[in-house]
């Protein structure tokens, strides 16, 4: 009779397993992973539906579309010679696109139901966008053959210059940023590529302590590895000391008509706003000056009405992630998306992604689908992520149940633009563009560096994952008076040291063995998942 | 060379921020106004009841205290003020007028700001928001800027005639400051110099730490006696260099260079006279606000300016600078985690040998320099390969 039983049970968990997957704690997904690089030895069973979603629906869907966008945004099936070209020519280029599915794979680990596709249809949007934007550049590239007409056609902007400066000519010309993708995507999906850039900078002088974001940016340069797909080229001051510096060094490389935009430093001040509306105003009449082109306003408030629309939604998705516990996007695809989204602008795919994350969104709360059901704890996350090692919330939320409710680069651009009258629009405008990634909340003024105690509360966070990009002056330069808030506050803050996009300075391991040694000495608690405290993935994308 | 007569008092008031001279001004009821950066108009905040001091932390070498608010890896020198602030040592400052113009200097003053660091119960700090460019728009930017958070701030606070005759009367005062400076420096440019680059150095530092009105007899009879110094019959120099980069308020980084037989002619870099000890012009009508505003913008050669004229127009000040000086070199120095000039000191170091043709030596430095000896190692290296350029050009001329 009992061994009747225990085959029944057997019988009965293994049906369990292939229907629904097995349980958090049992899934030991540490034993998928290969020594060193982190590939996996098999796929994880996630259960049958979604196992088959994710074959489906992200491997073999994102596959497809990832050819099919190259013919898609490359003019036709000529496209497809044009990007191996690309990926020869260009370092970067080949090195981020070719390891994409384990991009989504990290990110989407141990993911179930809802989450999965709400996170999944994330970094769709972003594969997208990514491979739009690449292609643009190629197809306009003179150094690649390509059409002259495209090439007068692409203006080309500093990565922290908001695409939204662009919006009046989005009807006749598409500006694409110089390093979004040469640098910000690569160090996200490929860490590796990006070290040659930094190496590069330091190769002719440059010290190894100002910030390896702008590093980066120069050797990307000095490497002579960005198309020709521009003909002149608008630069911001954003977000710090070392943005200024890249741009004096990049000027020397591109040798091209640029237009600097600096926003105000002090951008709370009432009195600066007039000053940054008329940067922006001059601006313009460059971009006229230098395509021949007018502007058309009604393109500019058809971009700007639609980009609201964008942060509506995001207002919603806030409202959910901060009240319930039906939140179905993670970490990563909430703070990779947003900062893509809300620095590129309005765009096409944007908006069919919302779509698609609103009804998974509504249904969740409808029918109270809790998609993290193993949180133990709620995080916020505060100042400038790790860019190689973005997906940490993945990890920590499979291993310790450490749950990234929201996190400092989602929050930055908390407003839609006025369209009433002009002056409304560009004052709105101004200060959208003053509040660039990195800047409102981290190396801005301290007013909005502490705004992290009332999203803490907002957000129902009770722990703080306080990321410490060893080389922004501005973050360390206020290092202590954090410490000391933490004291008075009482609060649970785990320092995260980490270099951006340079992963030789902390690496990923260093950075888990930091938050397991808080969680078990501080926390005293058990890991959920065992296997996950201690591998090496120092050679992994 | 024979002494000069008020170098050793100067050195004396460098020793530390509240000097006899400012005490003194301070007795007698005025405003004591920090700043630290070329863009805040020195000449606005030495108007008649308040004076400037341009701060410094001099013999700060280990500042532990700054270190805990604002971890190792940022500029000694932001740290070394918020270590000076956090001892005491400018608690005779009565406002502090900030600017956001590099990172860590601008946290300094944010702490000052945000704690209760400075023991004065008038104490107050404001910050001003300074352009990248030189442009109509940011002109009209920086004087609405300078109105509102320095002027109407001094006379709302302390009651301070920010009047059109005021601002003309320190105009007045601030240009003999530069009339003098620039007179003392023009022995510089000299065939054999009748001032060392140290002494320049010590005297320029003086007139931005001290009341101007205090510093100025001393300034007259210093350009007095030059007027009949003689050089050494045997200078001790070998080469003359100019020298270009970050914060330096360290005369003895300049004396370190001269040791090593190399005689700074020229100092382009914060704290120094190139730019800095220029006239203001007011021009007959025109507003002294709006003179000083573009007077600041104009003259100044921060890297911290955006436009592609200017990022390029700067190494050729750079070049000039040398030949207006008969540099034979030039050393480019950035103190450590200073963004700005890593760069601006990196790609100095590979243009202006490139296309100016003059030799430059580029080094990192720490705010104090107690690693002095392996600048000393390149100091040397440097003079002796610019002397043997300097032989091989002699050689060839008499082979012509």
């Amino acid at each position: 009779m009992s061994k009747k039983t225990n085959l029944l049970k057997k019988a009965k968990k293994a049906v369990s397993v292939f229907w629904n997957g097995k349980p958090h704690e049992e899934r030991r997904l540490g034993d998928l992973y290969l020594d060193k690089t982190g590939l996996y030895k098999h796929r994880e069973w996630r259960g049958f539906k979604d196992t088959m979603y994710y074959f489906n629906m992200i491997w073999l869907y994102n596959y497809g579309n990832m050819v099919g966008d190259i013919v898609k945004y490359g003019g036709g099936l000529k496209a497809l010679p044009l990007f191996l070209k690309g990926v020869w020519r260009y370092r970067w280029l080949g090195q981020t696109y070719l390891p994409v599915m384990h991009w989504y794979d990290r990110g989407l680990e141990g993911m179930r139901g809802q989450a999965l596709r709400a996170s999944a249809w994330h970094y769709r949007a972003m594969t997208s966008e990514t491979i739009r934007q690449f292609m643009r550049m190629l197809a306009a590239d003179q150094r690649l053959g390509g059409s002259k007409e495209l090439y007068d056609r692409t203006p080309a902007h500093d990565e922290t210059v908001w695409g939204g400066i662009f919006y009046p000519w989005r009807d006749r010309m598409d500006d694409v940023p110089l390093q979004m993708i040469p640098y910000f995507v690569t160090c996200h999906v490929n860490n590796h590529t990006v070290l040659n850039y930094i190496d590069a900078a330091q190769s002719i002088g440059l010290p190894g302590d100002p910030c390896p974001m702008c590093q980066a940016e120069c050797g990307i340069f000095l490497q002579d590895d960005v198309p020709e797909y521009y003909p002149f080229v608008v630069t911001s001051n954003e977000a710090c000391d070392g943005s200024v510096g890249t741009s004096v060094i990049q000027d020397w490389m591109m040798d091209r008509p640029l237009f600097a935009m600096p926003q105000p430093m002090q951008f709370d001040d009432p009195l600066v706003q007039e000053h940054c509306a008329k940067e922006i105003e001059e601006c313009w009449k460059f971009i006229e000056e230098q395509s021949g082109m007018p502007m058309n306003m009604e393109e500019l408030k058809k971009n700007l009405e639609e980009q609201n629309e964008l942060q509506r939604f995001e207002w919603e998705k806030w409202e959910v992630a901060a009240n319930t516990d039906y939140y179905p996007i993670n970490g990563v695809a909430q703070a990779l998306y947003r900062i893509y989204q809300s620095q590129d602008g309005n765009r096409k795919i944007w908006h069919e992604t919302d779509k698609k994350v609103k009804k998974i969104l509504e249904k969740c709360v409808e029918k109270k689908i809790n998609s993290f059901p193993m949180t133990r704890h709620r995080v916020i996350a505060w100042s400038c992520a790790p860019l190689y090692y973005s997906h940490w919330c993945t990890w920590a939320y499979n291993c310790w149940g450490l749950n990234c409710i929201i996190n400092m680069d989602s929050l930055m651009f908390n407003m839609t633009i006025r369209t009433d009258t002009y002056e409304n629009m560009l004052k709105d405008m101004a200060l959208y563009h003053e509040w660039a990634p990195m800047r409102r909340m981290a190396v801005g003024g301290m007013n909005h560096i502490f705004e992290l105690w009332e999203y803490m509360e907002k957000f129902h966070c009770d722990m703080v994952m306080m990321y410490d990009q060893l080389q922004c002056k501005g973050m360390q330069g206020v290092h202590g008076l954090f410490e000391d808030e933490f004291r008075a506050r009482d609060i649970h803050a785990i320092w995260m040291p980490h270099a951006l996009p340079d992963k030789r300075t902390v690496s990923r391991s260093e950075i888990r063995g930091i938050i397991n040694d808080y969680m078990t000495t501080i926390m005293h608690e058990k890991p959920l998942d065992p296997t996950l405290l201690e591998f090496d993935d120092s050679e992994g994308w | 060379m024979r002494d000069l007569k008020h170098l050793i008092r100067m050195e004396d008031m460098l020793q530390q921020a509240n000097n006899e001279l400012v005490r003194e001004a301070r007795e007698e009821g005025r405003k004591a106004i920090g700043y630290t950066c070329y863009y805040m108009p020195e000449v606005l905040l030495d108007l008649p009841g308040c004076f400037s001091v341009r701060l410094r932390a001099p013999n700060c070498t280990t500042p532990t205290m700054a270190t805990y608010y604002m971890s190792g890896r940022t500029c000694h020198y932001g740290r070394s003020l918020m270590e000076r602030a956090l001892e005491g040592g400018f608690n005779f400052l009565d406002a502090q007028m900030a600017t956001e113009t590099c990172t860590v200097t601008c946290r300094f003053q944010e702490h000052l700001q945000r704690m209760n660091i400075i023991q004065n119960p008038d104490f107050f700090v404001e910050f001003t928001d300074i352009p990248f460019k030189k442009t109509e728009n940011s002109v009209e930017h920086y004087k609405k800027q300078l109105q509102a958070h320095v002027l109407d701030k001094l006379h709302e606070k302390f009651g301070i005639d920010t009047s059109d005759e005021a601002l003309l009367k320190a105009i007045e005062q601030h240009n003999e400051v530069c009339r003098l400076i620039t007179e003392i420096g023009n022995y510089r440019k000299l065939a054999v110099p009748t001032i060392t680059g140290y002494e320049f150095s010590v005297i320029m530092l003086t007139s931005l730490t001290c009341p101007k009105d205090k510093i100025l007899p001393m300034l007259r009879e210093t350009a007095e006696e030059l007027k009949t110094r003689q050089p050494d019959i045997k200078p001790g120099w070998k080469i003359k260099v100019a020298v270009a980069g970050a914060e330096n308020d360290d005369p003895d980084f300049i004396k370190l260079i001269e040791s090593c037989g190399a005689l700074v002619v020229a100092d382009r870099y914060c704290y120094g006279s190139l730019p800095g000890r220029e006239e203001i012009v007011v021009n007959e009508g025109q507003p002294p606000l709006d003179a000083i505003a573009r007077h600041y913008l104009n003259t100044s050669c921060c890297p911290r300016f955006m436009p592609q004229d200017l990022m390029r127009g700067r190494k050729k000040y750079l070049a000039d600078v040398c030949r207006e000086y008969n540099a034979d070199g030039l050393i480019v120095e950035s103190n450590k985690f200073c963004e700005y000039w890593s760069y601006e000191r990196t790609i100095d170091a590979l243009i202006i040998p490139r296309d100016y043709d003059i030799p430059t030596c580029s080094i990192e430095k720490e705010y104090i320099n107690s690693a002095s000896g392996q600048l000393r190692t390149r100091f040397q290296a440097f003079v002796e390969s610019v002397e043997l350029k300097k032989l091989h050009g002699q050689t060839a001329k008499k082979a012509d």
